[in-house]
């Protein structure tokens, strides 16, 4: 995680909060992060958003069980839930529940003694519209949450895996690195090729029948995710330009 | 019924209509329209049988022919129940028809991904399936996208490897380690390296005309089987040392490989070329039974007539199965199931790692974990046209063109019937002031009172139409609904110019008219509700009976008696669903010009000739209260 430097942009969420509205959540973001101006910031603990991060209008920030971390260059699309509501529940009594073994509370700025559920996306993730991490949830670098997934409560998603769109990874639940979780409901899982895969039975047997040369050897799958990744990096450029227009001159 | 409250159904009368006996049909067809003729006796539902005595049924209705009333609780008149808008018309019948009385046949075949048209010689070749670069995902069934990996790090060239990704799972060919070398002809790309049925002994040649050989139909010439044989053995003489160190054949191979041994074999066992009997059954027919039949064709008297000169065989030759491989015996390998298994339980396999029987289902049976599955060429899709299945005339024919949705020609039959919709009407019939009242909520009726509901058919033809309504006193079923049409009778307009209406000072007071009558007075017997320029709304009394069980249950006539077994069986279901029966008769002068029958009489262009037309149509008003 980039080096946090006081909000420089207090003054741009402040203007969202209302005087006797809920908590506002105090924000650490990066000077280089595009934060839209409708974004919601609530809850008690801090919530820190990295370097290049872009976050879309109407994303919703709920940092009331626990901080919520945000890394590098990543790309937190419309109207996405981070956190969770407060429910008159889950405000008197829950935080203890969702607290995660995986996740264990670095922060001690929180003003509860409880654990804390600590909510952290990695590096270069893609949180997809109108999706929903809960507390205490992981995400890993390079992990992409599609449109309308669910990632419940102290569920553990790996790095460079996707979680299809409307697919619910249950509570604890872990996506291991490299995997896609698509389909419906739970989901199917699949591992992606990571390395260079054998080639399929079928050409191998072709060719040892027809006693052709075997194809030359495909290049290894890690070439499409860095593919995927740098049209993710351009992406996020662009976007970065549409919205600053939309914050106006406040930004900087 | 799925559809909200409230619906229309028409019933098309094929129902009734016995349709693979094509005499009775074409006797049907033949007999004049209009001439009432006797139902066929061996009818065995009667019911919605009007087609041929429209006149006369009006009259005949409540005598002895009130067990003909269409029932649409009937489990038969599931089958001939449609929407409106899904039915047909035919022209030269002059019908309704339904999907279940046309012939569909296939106009064009088309890649729905590339919209690529693919002739009808190429459709089989290709196993029905997109010959160009369209694939879906062998894993998630999303269509795959050929994306170059050069470009996308950077490069900018389109050159170098290409591969087919999916944008949905992110499977890749690299995931089973294929790559193309060029955008194009994927198909072809990706069938040289999995072909497996080329054999070294064999060219391209040979090749292409075996498998046009194994294309043929099964019960092909015996030349084209001799010719096979020959080839056959010719082959198996020219590589005989090869068969030794045969490597494993692909599944194609091998089952082109047992196909063509056992013809060889049914062809060789079989007594004789000439055997009447072999060429009855064919070759595809099993050798037991070929043989059978000519143990008991020799044995029998009879084989005097057929093949008396013949010496009989004592003993026919007996079929061998297959002992080599080159013949397509598979030896399962030694160990193959320890080390399926081995690979199952390892941890880069497990649970996920096994094809599901979806993903399975398409690809070759040896196909048993993700890895081995390939991407699949899209399957082609069809643009049909429809036929009337008694006279042929063709219905519904589109555009040949993939890209194009319009149709040549389209008959449907709401050009021809009148388009019926209900509403309840928000007017109680207790108050005496037409206010505002409430619209009665359909899903839950009162029973024993009384509901108007507004029934409006929409002419779509270019003729007035002069209409006839008739329903049951009573409904059919347990559940005894009265209905009255308060104007049983009545004309629809013709569908005229929109701007006729405006543009015509005269009609303009006769809408007047109606509309005052219509919206300020109270339901009156024999008078239309209200009327428009192509359409016509007639008032229907309904008072809904009351359900068996119920606590409001009087003594009103139980039609148990005359349903009998189909009522009870479907009692239970959906008894409450208020479906009344309307027969619709409807009458209009057509031009004369355009019946093909009247053409030879020479008639005078603006000579009219009266058509008419009646169907059953069903009423689905709301459901009834279970009590008051």
């Amino acid at each position: 995680m980039a080096t946090l430097k006081p909000p420089t942009n207090t003054h741009r969420s402040s203007s969202s909060s209302h005087s006797s509205g809920p908590p506002k959540a105090p924000v650490k973001a990066d000077v280089t992060a595009t934060i839209a101006d409708t974004v919601v910031f609530q809850g008690t603990y801090p919530v820190t958003i990295g370097a290049g991060t872009v976050v879309h209008p109407r994303a919703r920030f709920y940092a009331y069980e626990g901080p919520i971390y945000v890394g590098d260059s990543c790309v937190i699309s419309e109207k996405a839930v981070i956190g969770a509501a407060p429910s008159p529940s889950s405000r008197s009594a829950s935080p203890s529940r969702t607290a995660d073994p995986n996740t264990s509370p670095e922060s001690g700025t929180g003003t509860n003694s409880k654990k804390e559920a600590v909510t952290r996306i990695s590096y270069f993730v893609t949180v997809g519209p109108l999706s929903t991490i809960e507390p205490g949830a992981h995400v890993h670098s390079s992990a992409s949450i599609e449109a309308l997934a669910i990632i419940r409560r102290g569920a553990d998603v790996g790095s460079h895996s996707k979680v299809c769109s409307g697919v619910e990874v249950a509570a604890n639940g872990p996506v291991g690195e490299w995997f896609v979780v698509w389909g419906s409901g739970p989901g199917q899982r699949r591992k992606r090729a990571r390395g260079a895969k054998a080639m399929s039975p079928a050409v191998i047997g072709a060719s040892q029948i027809t006693q052709a040369p075997l194809p030359a050897p495909a290049p290894e799958g890690r070439v499409i995710e860095d593919a995927r990744l740098m049209v993710l990096q351009k992406e996020r450029e662009v976007l970065a330009r549409m919205l600053i227009p939309a914050a106006g001159g406040r930004k900087k | 019924m799925s559809r909200p409250f409230p619906y229309t159904y028409i019933s098309c009368p094929c129902a009734d209509t016995p349709v693979p006996d094509p005499a009775r049909k074409r006797r049907s067809r033949e007999s004049p329209q209009k001439s009432p003729s006797k139902p066929p006796p061996e009818r065995v539902n009667p019911s919605g049988e009007d087609k041929k005595e429209p006149t006369k049924y009006e009259q005949l209705e409540e005598d002895e022919e009130e067990e003909q009333t269409f029932d649409p609780r009937s489990p038969r008149s599931n089958f001939s129940l449609y929407p409106p808008e899904q039915l047909l018309y035919c022209e030269e019948c002059h019908q309704i028809k339904c999907p279940r009385c046309i012939t569909e046949e296939i106009v064009s075949w088309f890649c729905p991904s590339c919209l690529f048209e693919t002739p009808s010689s190429m459709v089989r070749s290709d196993g029905n399936r997109c010959g160009r670069n369209c694939f879906n995902c062998p894993v998630c069934t999303a269509p795959l996208a050929v994306s170059t990996i050069e470009n996308a790090t950077g490069n900018g060239a389109q050159h170098g490897p290409w591969v087919l990704s999916c944008g949905y799972c992110l499977w890749t060919t690299l995931d089973i380690g294929i790559k193309f070398d060029k955008p194009t002809n994927i198909r072809s790309q990706l069938q040289k390296m999995t072909d497996s049925t080329a054999q070294p002994a064999i060219d391209r040649s040979r090749q292409a005309s075996r498998t046009f050989g194994d294309l043929k139909s099964p019960l092909s010439t015996f030349a084209s089987i001799d010719e096979q044989s020959a080839a056959r053995e010719h082959e198996e003489e020219q590589s005989p040392s090869q068969e030794q160190e045969a490597p494993p054949m692909g599944t194609d191979a091998r089952f082109a490989a047992l196909k063509s041994f056992y013809r060889t074999q049914i062809a060789e066992t079989s007594s004789s070329p000439n055997d009447p009997l072999s060429t009855d059954f064919g070759f595809s027919s099993p050798g037991a039974l070929n043989r059978l039949m000519s143990l008991y064709a020799s044995s029998s008297r009879l084989s005097g007539l057929y093949g008396g000169s013949k010496k009989p065989k004592s003993k026919p030759p007996v079929m061998r199965e297959a002992i080599t491989a080159s013949e397509g015996l598979q030896l399962a390998p030694e160990n193959g199931d320890e080390d399926l298994i081995k690979r199952l339980t390892s941890p880069s396999c497990g649970w996920d790692g096994m094809a599901s029987t979806e993903q399975r289902a398409a690809q070759s049976p040896d196909a048993r974990f993700t890895d081995d599955l390939l991407p699949l060429p899209a399957l082609l899709r069809t643009k049909r046209a429809k036929r009337c299945k008694s006279c042929k005339h063709i219905l519904v024919k589109p555009e040949t063109k993939p890209q194009s949705t319009r149709f040549r020609i389209r008959l449907i039959a709401l050009s021809y019937i009148p388009l019926p919709t209900l509403r309840p009407l928000a007017l109680s019939t207790s108050s005496t002031l037409p206010t505002i009242a409430p619209t009665p909520d359909l899903n839950s009726l009162p029973p024993l009172r009384p509901v108007h509901v507004l029934l409006t058919l929409k002419n779509h033809m270019f003729d007035p139409v002069r209409i006839t309504l008739a329903t049951p006193p009573v409904t059919p079923g347990n559940v005894a609904t009265k209905v009255t049409v308060l104007s049983p009778q009545f004309e629809i307009g013709a569908n005229s110019d929109v701007w006729d209406e405006a543009l015509q000072g005269a009609s303009a007071p006769l809408k007047g008219d109606a509309t005052a009558i219509g919206m300020r007075g109270v339901p009156e017997a024999g008078k239309v509700w209200d009327k428009g320029r192509n359409w016509t709304t007639v008032v229907l009394e309904v008072v809904p009976g009351t359900l068996p069980g119920s606590s409001a249950e009087g003594g009103d006539g139980n039609g148990e008696g005359d349903e009998g077994v189909l009522a009870v069986a479907s009692q239970k279901a959906d008894e409450d669903v208020l479906e009344i029966p309307v027969f619709v008769r409807m009458d209009w002068d057509a031009d004369a010009q355009l019946d093909q029958g009247n053409v030879g009489k020479g008639s005078k262009p603006d000579d009219k000739v009266t058509r008419e037309l009646a169907y059953w149509m069903v009423l689905g008003v709301g459901r009834i209260q279970p009590s008051l």
